[in-house]
């Protein structure tokens, strides 16, 4: 039965990172990018972890599970921030279907100074 | 009717190659990728593809080992792609502000005068 | 939290004494430990245990809700030839006032597919979201301050 879910769980998950592709190829510009490529990965990266702990329930190999999960959650929205205010405020193109912008002239200029690292 | 185990290794068979479709595309993307910003989001995409990729891979050998590598790469990643977010920023800083002082690029320190020290 | 620390000794408890080092049995302990600890709660007058875990367990349900509907939008609009998203990037006035409040609401809104905190204004007030299927800005500020924000807040503010 647990061979079953897990199975289940296994093609979801794989589905959604091919979808998360899938979405990387074919979405206008980078902040669209962004939605598919680093949360629909996530999820199915997730999934596929989750599949993994069903089958293996020893608390060891769950508490690695656990560890690539939080590890995922917690860098890709820290990731993904970064990636989009670093591409907007170098002046990325949107795409023509964003009808608003309320970013616009706020403070989208880079830094004066250089960073010196 | 399909027995569990097979189940499983069928879902894992087609889980592995919906998994290489997807770093194929996402290589596409990386290679053809108009601004710098799409190929570090490829980048990324691309390690949490490979984590995907190797838990799949420690359900297929049934090897629970693949589950740290798994761990060490999820981390390593993130550090390359805060790295890389890092230079496209520093990259485009230095872009405007010689748009700003409108002076030419600054020249390649010139190394001619000097002795070679080998 | 001392009383979250002594769930979590409950549930080793249970673990050593069944002898199985499973999650399963790791959760079943943790759930029987609350209810043992709600059972003997007039021991301990002062703790806001009991309060906070059902809005930390409504707000990780309500995320985990929003991850799959927002998701599947997203997929649906990856799959389907002809692009139905109207992105666009709204400001949302925040409530929330510290670091990690802010941390908080801002890591949570990038995770759940749909919206993305792209920049925070200069005074820490406003965070500026790229949403991608924007129908109308004012109700979407409105959802993200309610939904999302509040259920933050309530967890992080005592």
């Amino acid at each position: 039965m647990i061979e079953y879910i897990s199975g289940l769980l296994v093609i979801i998950g794989s589905f959604f990172c091919l979808v998360a592709s899938v979405g990387l190829i074919r979405l206008p510009d980078v902040l669209t990018r962004m939605h598919a490529a680093t949360k629909a990965g996530s999820l199915g990266a997730g999934l596929l972890v989750t599949a993994h702990a069903l089958l293996y329930p020893q608390l060891g190999i769950s508490l690695r599970a656990v560890t690539i999960v939080a590890l995922l959650l917690f860098t890709a929205p820290v990731a993904a921030h970064l990636i989009g205010r670093t591409a907007y405020r170098s002046g990325e193109a949107l795409s023509d279907r964003t009808w608003i912008d309320e970013l616009k002239g706020q403070n989208n200029a880079l830094d004066d100074h250089p960073p010196s690292d | 009717m399909m027995t569990g185990e097979t189940f499983l290794s069928v879902a894992v068979q087609a889980a592995m190659g919906m998994l290489l479709v997807g770093m194929v595309m996402v290589l596409f993307r990386l290679a053809k990728g108009p601004g710098a910003a799409d190929r570090v989001i490829a980048m990324d995409l691309l390690s949490v593809l490979v984590v995907a990729f190797l838990v799949v891979l420690s359900i297929h050998t049934r090897k629970t080992s693949y589950m740290d590598v798994a761990i060490a790469y999820a981390c390593i990643a993130f550090l390359g792609t805060i790295a890389l977010v890092r230079f496209i920023h520093r990259a485009s800083v230095q872009k405007q502000l010689r748009q700003k002082q409108k002076t030419p690029a600054r020249p390649l320190p010139d190394h001619s005068g000097e002795k070679n020290h080998d | 939290m001392p009383l979250f620390i002594l769930n979590i000794f409950l549930a080793a408890v249970l673990m050593v004494l069944t002898g199985s080092g499973s999650i399963s049995v790791f959760f079943l302990g943790f759930a029987l430990g609350y209810v043992i600890l709600w059972v003997t709660s007039p021991l301990y007058p002062q703790t806001r245990y009991f309060k906070k875990l059902p809005k930390v367990l409504s707000l990780v349900l309500y995320f985990l809700k929003e991850l799959l509907v927002s998701n599947l939008r997203v997929l649906w609009e990856v799959i389907t030839p002809r692009h139905i998203s109207r992105p666009g990037i709204i400001g949302v006035p925040l409530s929330a006032r510290t670091d990690l409040e802010i941390f908080m609401v801002a890591n949570l809104l990038s995770l759940t597919p749909g919206t993305l905190s792209v920049d925070l204004s200069e005074d820490r007030k406003i965070l500026f979201v790229h949403v991608m299927f924007l129908e109308d800005a004012q109700a979407a500020k409105a959802g993200i301050k309610n939904g999302l924000e509040k259920r933050v807040l309530e967890v992080m503010q005592p």
